[in-house]
Order: C-alpha cells, then sequence, then structure tokens
C-alpha cells in the first residue's frame, strides 16, 4: 500500500501528532462543557471560580428538562425497537434474498446516512403536516426510524453475512420450521448485530436535534431541543448540565457496546 | 419383489444453463451405507441436498418407502445429516445441541435427558457435554454434528464430506467412528466424499459420479476388480493406460497387438471393437509380478526407477512407445531378490487387464 503506516519513518510523528490535535480540536468544546456543567460561576466564565453541583440540582428541580429528557428516552427506546424489528426484516432480504431491485433497496434504506439531514427534515416536516403527524410522537418516533435504519441494518447485515447459512439448514434438517429455526439459531448467533443496532438507532434518536426542531411542539420536546431552546434564552450553566448527561448517556452506551463486541469475539 | 427402501429416479437438476445433476437412478436398500463418490462439481452434493429437501429437482422423485418426499418439506423430512462445514448452534452446548432437534419435537424432558446421554456416549464425547462449540476441535464438532444428527433415530442419515477439512490421521480415526455407529445403529447411509481411499474404507457400496450421472454402482471390488468405464478404471485405485490395436474378440477375450508389436491374448473387452480399433490396456501397477506364471502374459519394459515403500516396492518403468508404467508386484520373492536397472520382462494375468476404447 502507498500509505503504510509501518513505513512512514519521521512522517509517522507528525501523522500521530495531527491525528491527536484534530481529536482535540473535536474533543475540546465537550470537556469545556462538562467542567463548565460544575463550575460556580453563573455566566460560564472558565476557568471556573469554584465547583459545584446546584445546576444539576436546578436541571432535576426544574420539571420541564426532567420531561424532556423522558421524551427523549422514549422516543429512543420506540426508535430502537422499530429500527431493529425493520432492520432485522429488511437485512434477511438484503443478505440473503435474490432478487431484482435489491441493490436499489440497499441504497435506499440506507439514503438517510448521506443525504443531508435539514433536506430530509423539511420534507417530512411537510409531509407530516399534511397527515396531521407533526408535533406528536408517533410522528417523532417515525422520523426519527427512518435516520435510525441504516445504523440498524448495518451491524445485523453484517452478522448475518457472518453468520453460516448451513447452520440454519442443520437447524431445519433437525425438525425445526424455518420460522422456528431463525428465531431459534439465527437470531441468537447474530445477537451481537441486533445490540449493536438496538444502542445505535437508540443514539441515532437520542442525540438527534435538526429533525427533532422541526418535529417538536411546545408540549412534545427531546432533551436537545430544549437545549437548543433554552440556548436561546438564556445562557445558563444548567445547559451545560443537561448536555453533560447527554454527553454522559451517549458515552456509557458506546462503552457498553465496545465492551461486548470484544467480549463476544474472544 | 420387495421394495427398495429408498429410491431415486431419474433426478435431474438444472441451475439455469448449467445441468448439475442430469439423470441419476438408485435404488438403496435399509440398513446400506452407500457412497457417492466423484470429482468435485460431478453432482453429488446437489443429489444429497435434494433427498434431505434443499434443492427441489427440475424432475425426477426421490421415494420412501415408495412414497415421494419431494413434497414434504426439509423439516418434516425426518432425515439426519452432517454438513461439510462446522453446524454446531455456537450459542448452545453441546448438549444443548445434541438435545435440539428432540426439543423441537417437543418430547419429554426424561427422555431429552436419556437420549442425549446416549448420543453422547456414542460418540465417545460424554465428559464435554457443558461445553460450547467453540471449545471443541473440528473432530470433535463432527462427531457432536453426528450425535445431534442420530439423536431423533431418523431412518436416513446423509453426510456431505463430513471429514473433508479434517488432517489425514483424524480422519482415519473418525472413519473408523462412522463405521462403528453404522454397525450399532444400523442406520442407512448416503455419503459423500471425493476421495477414493475412505470411500473404499466405508462403504457397501460406492456410486460412483461423472458429470451429473452415475457411471458404475456396486462394491469397491466391483469398481476395482470390474471398472465399467475406464472412468472408472482411473478413479478407483490406480492403472495403466497402454495404447494398443485390437486384433479380434473370440468367447469374450480379446487380442491385441501393443505399440512394441508383441501379441497379447486372453485380456477382457470392454466393449465391442473392430478390427484394427485403436484401443488403451488397462493394467492395474498389483498386477504385475516380476517372475513369469502359465497363465500370465509379458511386457517388454526398461527399468527406471526402484523405490521402497515399506510394505511394498515401486518400480518405474517403461515401454519402447516411451510411456511409463507404474509397477508395484505384490509377489514376495521379488522383495527379497530386487530387481536392478535394466531391460526385461514384467508378467501379467491378462484376465485382470481390461481392454477400453481408445
Ligand atoms: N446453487 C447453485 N447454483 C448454480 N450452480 C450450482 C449450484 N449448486 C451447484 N451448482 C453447480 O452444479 C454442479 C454440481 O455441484 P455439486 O453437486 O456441488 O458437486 P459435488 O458435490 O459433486 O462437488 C457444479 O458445477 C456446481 O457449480
Ligand atoms: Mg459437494
Amino acid at each position: 500500500m502507498l500509505l503504510d503506516y509501518d513505513r512512514m519513518g519521521g512522517l509517522r510523528v507528525a501523522l500521530l501528532g495531527f491525528t491527536a490535535l484534530v481529536a482535540g480540536f473535536l474533543l475540546l468544546p465537550v470537556v469545556f462543557i462538562v467542567l463548565l456543567s460544575f463550575g460556580s460561576s453563573r455566566w460560564l466564565a472558565f476557568p471556573p471560580p469554584g465547583w459545584t453541583l446546584k445546576w444539576y440540582q436546578e436541571l432535576f428541580a426544574d420539571p420541564a428538562w426532567l420531561d424532556a429528557a423522558l421524551t427523549s428516552a422514549r422516543i429512543a427506546t420506540m426508535t430502537a425497537i422499530l429500527a431493529v424489528a425493520i432492520g432485522l426484516l429488511a437485512s434477511f432480504a438484503l443478505v440473503r434474498g435474490r432478487f431484482a431491485g435489491r441493490e436499489i433497496l440497499r441504497g435506499l434504506l440506507l439514503t438517510p446516512m448521506v443525504l443531508p439531514i435539514v433536506v430530509f427534515a423539511i420534507a417530512i416536516y411537510a409531509f407530516f403536516l399534511r397527515l396531521g403527524l407533526g408535533g406528536t410522537t408517533i410522528g417523532f418516533v417515525i422520523a426519527h426510524t427512518v435516520l435510525a435504519l441504516p445504523f440498524a441494518i448495518i451491524p445485523i447485515a453484517t452478522a448475518l453475512e457472518g453468520f453460516d447459512k448451513s447452520i440454519e439448514d442443520a437447524a431445519i434438517v433437525c425438525g425445526a420450521s424455518p420460522l422456528e429455526a431463525r428465531l431459534r439459531i439465527t437470531l441468537p448467533s447474530i445477537r451481537i448485530g441486533i445490540f449493536s443496532a438496538a444502542i445505535f438507532s437508540f443514539l441515532a434518536s437520542w442525540d438527534e436535534v435538526v429533525v427533532a426542531i422541526f418535529m417538536a411542539s411546545p408540549s412534545l420536546q427531546t432533551l436537545p431541543v430544549k437545549i437548543w431552546g433554552s440556548l436561546r434564552s438564556d445562557l445558563s450553566p444548567v445547559i451545560a448540565a443537561a448536555s453533560s448527561l447527554l454527553v454522559g448517556l451517549t458515552l456509557a452506551l458506546m462503552l457498553v457496546t465496545a465492551l461486548l463486541q470484544r467480549k463476544f469475539r474472544t | 419383489m420387495t421394495h427398495p427402501f429408498l429410491s431415486i429416479r431419474n433426478l435431474r437438476k438444472a441451475f439455469g444453463a448449467i445441468v448439475a445433476v442430469h439423470d441419476v437412478t438408485l435404488d438403496i436398500p435399509r440398513g446400506e451405507f452407500l457412497t457417492f463418490l466423484g470429482p468435485s462439481g460431478s453432482g453429488k452434493s446437489t443429489t444429497l441436498y435434494a433427498i434431505a429437501g434443499f434443492q427441489d429437482p427440475s424432475s425426477g422423485d426421490v421415494l420412501l418407502e415408495e412414497k415421494s418426499l419431494l413434497a414434504v418439506p426439509s423439516h418434516k423430512r425426518n432425515i439426519g445429516m452432517v454438513f461439510q462445514r462446522y453446524t454446531l448452534f455456537p450459542h448452545l452446548t453441546v448438549a444443548e445441541n445434541v438435545a435440539f432437534p428432540l426439543r423441537v419435537r417437543r418430547r419429554s424432558d426424561a427422555e431429552v435427558k436419556k437420549k442425549v446421554a446416549d448420543m453422547l456416549a456414542l460418540v465417545r464425547l460424554e465428559s464435554f457435554a457443558g461445553r460450547l462449540p467453540g471449545a471443541l476441535s473440528g473432530g470433535q464438532q463432527q462427531r457432536v454434528a453426528l450425535a445431534r444428527a442420530l439423536a431423533y433415530d431418523p431412518p436416513i442419515l446423509l453426510m456431505d464430506e463430513p471429514l473433508s477439512a479434517l488432517d489425514k490421521k483424524l480422519r482415519e480415526e473418525i472413519q473408523g467412528e462412522i463405521r462403528r455407529i453404522h454397525r450399532e445403529t444400523g442406520v442407512t447411509i448416503l455419503y459423500v466424499t471425493h476421495d477414493q481411499e475412505e470411500a473404499l474404507h466405508l462403504s457397501d457400496r460406492i456410486a460412483l459420479f461423472k458429470d451429473g450421472r452415475i457411471e458404475q454402482t456396486g462394491t469397491g471390488e466391483d469398481l476395482y476388480l470390474r471398472p465399467a468405464t475406464d472412468f472408472v478404471a482411473g478413479f478407483i485405485g490406480n492403472s495403466n493406460f497402454l495404447a494398443a490395436e485390437h486384433l479380434d474378440t473370440i468367447n469374450g477375450t480379446a487380442t491385441i497387438r501393443m505399440t512394441d508389436g508383441s501379441v497379447i491374448s486372453g485380456v477382457r473387452p470392454n466393449g465391442t471393437f473392430g478390427k484394427g480399433q485403436k484401443t488403451r490396456l488397462m493394467i492395474r501397477p498389483e498386477a504385475f509380478s516380476m517372475e513369469r506364471s502359465p497363465a500370465s502374459a509379458e511386457l517388454n519394459v526398461e527399468i527406471v526407477d526402484i523405490a521402497f515403500y515399506g510394505e511394498r516396492r515401486r518400480i518405474v518403468a517403461r515401454i519402447a512407445a516411451g510411456q511409463e508404467v507404474d509397477i508395484r508386484p505384490t509377489s514376495a520373492a521379488m522383495q527379497s531378490q530386487g530387481v536392478s536397472p535394466c531391460s526385461r520382462q514384467v508378467f501379467f494375468d491378462p484376465a485382470t487387464a481390461f481392454l477400453f476404447p481408445a
């Protein structure tokens, strides 16, 4: 290969430094937000004059914040369930199916990953207004499921591709109906893919803000929407606390996935 | 006449333009160990899969005790199968794997427990009951697969090259196990392999496949001693094919002229030949002897090389036309006397030599 890491010599140090710089540049704002959420300054001064948990107390005392967090969790959970269910069926069709238009279907299902999000948001907003789904939980879940589908399909399809179909055939010769063989043998065998799909789709909804802004109503707001809204009215450290929680849950879920994947590989 | 236990009738399977199986007809009696032998791509697996129900034949029929299996879905055929690849259920223990076919049949816990113990004893893996498949060697996995396939007492067991991924020593060991299990259970076995030694070692009968057809069916001895075609002669055992001219055939034995002009009579023609027709004479390396006997014919050769192989010697010789001849004499006398490189005559019984079209 042209760019072989082992043969780059001095360039290696430069590459390492550059990577660290980019990673730092991307991560630093997050680190600042978390630090500020524990800082005692009302004006988000840095470095903070002292440390406190009062912004978190304020956050948990405000039912609007709690409500937004619960809404986010509820929508993300429903999105994850729906995306995994559809993702499973789609993966079987994409991996096992031999039909005309399979590649087109694959492209279509993965489009939300590359489509400019704001275009999708406007389109679905206009469409849902007509259907009366704007500002409803169900509308939220449908929109987020479309966005989450690629993140559900990719790990499930990958796991299914790595699963030897002969094993399913063996279960069928053993007397299991094709459905039973898939439920009792194939699904447990690709469970790590299904689990990753669930977490990734949950997260795709959990931290999604653009579509959520279009879908939200005053009575139905997810956490990112609430953060966005509060940001425009007043710049309080409570927002930093809410953001930290958002980041915290995301990190925790990613960590769990990584650990599980490592455990399954050995 | 009693009906055959399993019957394959004019089976044909085409994948688009590719015809995998042209026309296979075969009757298998209950309890037989029958092997599909043949080169890769000759349609063995496709035939087996048609019996298992994974391939719908393009035409033809598969009958078990005179009832067609074709309308019966795979999972209702009650057939056992061991695959070429490792197919144990990765998330279930060895015992749970063997129990699976019994669980889907809703057998009682007590029965499942007893049967699993019996099966693991049959394949001698009792102490592995709690392991996951990932913690077993390839040979052990295939033995568990065998136990799982036999757990529900299927009338037929299909095996598609189950040992091809194992090394030679392990393969021979498990071949012994499979023979023992066949003896002990009496199950009818259809076994697929491309390895003639494995086929000869295991089977009651062999069906030799070539290009989607059965070339010959018979015991290993039949195929070895009485090959129906030159393909069979070439595939089973070792053989020399020497160019010869057919002179005439009287009372079922032929007289031929070799390329060096010598005339040999008493060989067995496979087909009918005209005078002067070009033919090929097949002689097994083991059919040669270094001493003349009353019935023997002779062949003028030049000895090129002699190699010692433990139980026997292998001689590479050359006939006048330049073609090499593989000679593995069985005579004990020759072993002690030894043979030195020279021009000489070697001998064979013409009744063990077959004439095939060129
Ligand atoms: N699903 C399939 N689609 C197309 N061709 C196939 C398929 N299965 C087998 N074949 C072809 O049919 C022929 C016989 O295959 P197979 O029965 O697997 O041979 P064997 O088991 O004797 O090696 C081969 O030429 C193979 O390429
Ligand atoms: Mg095969």
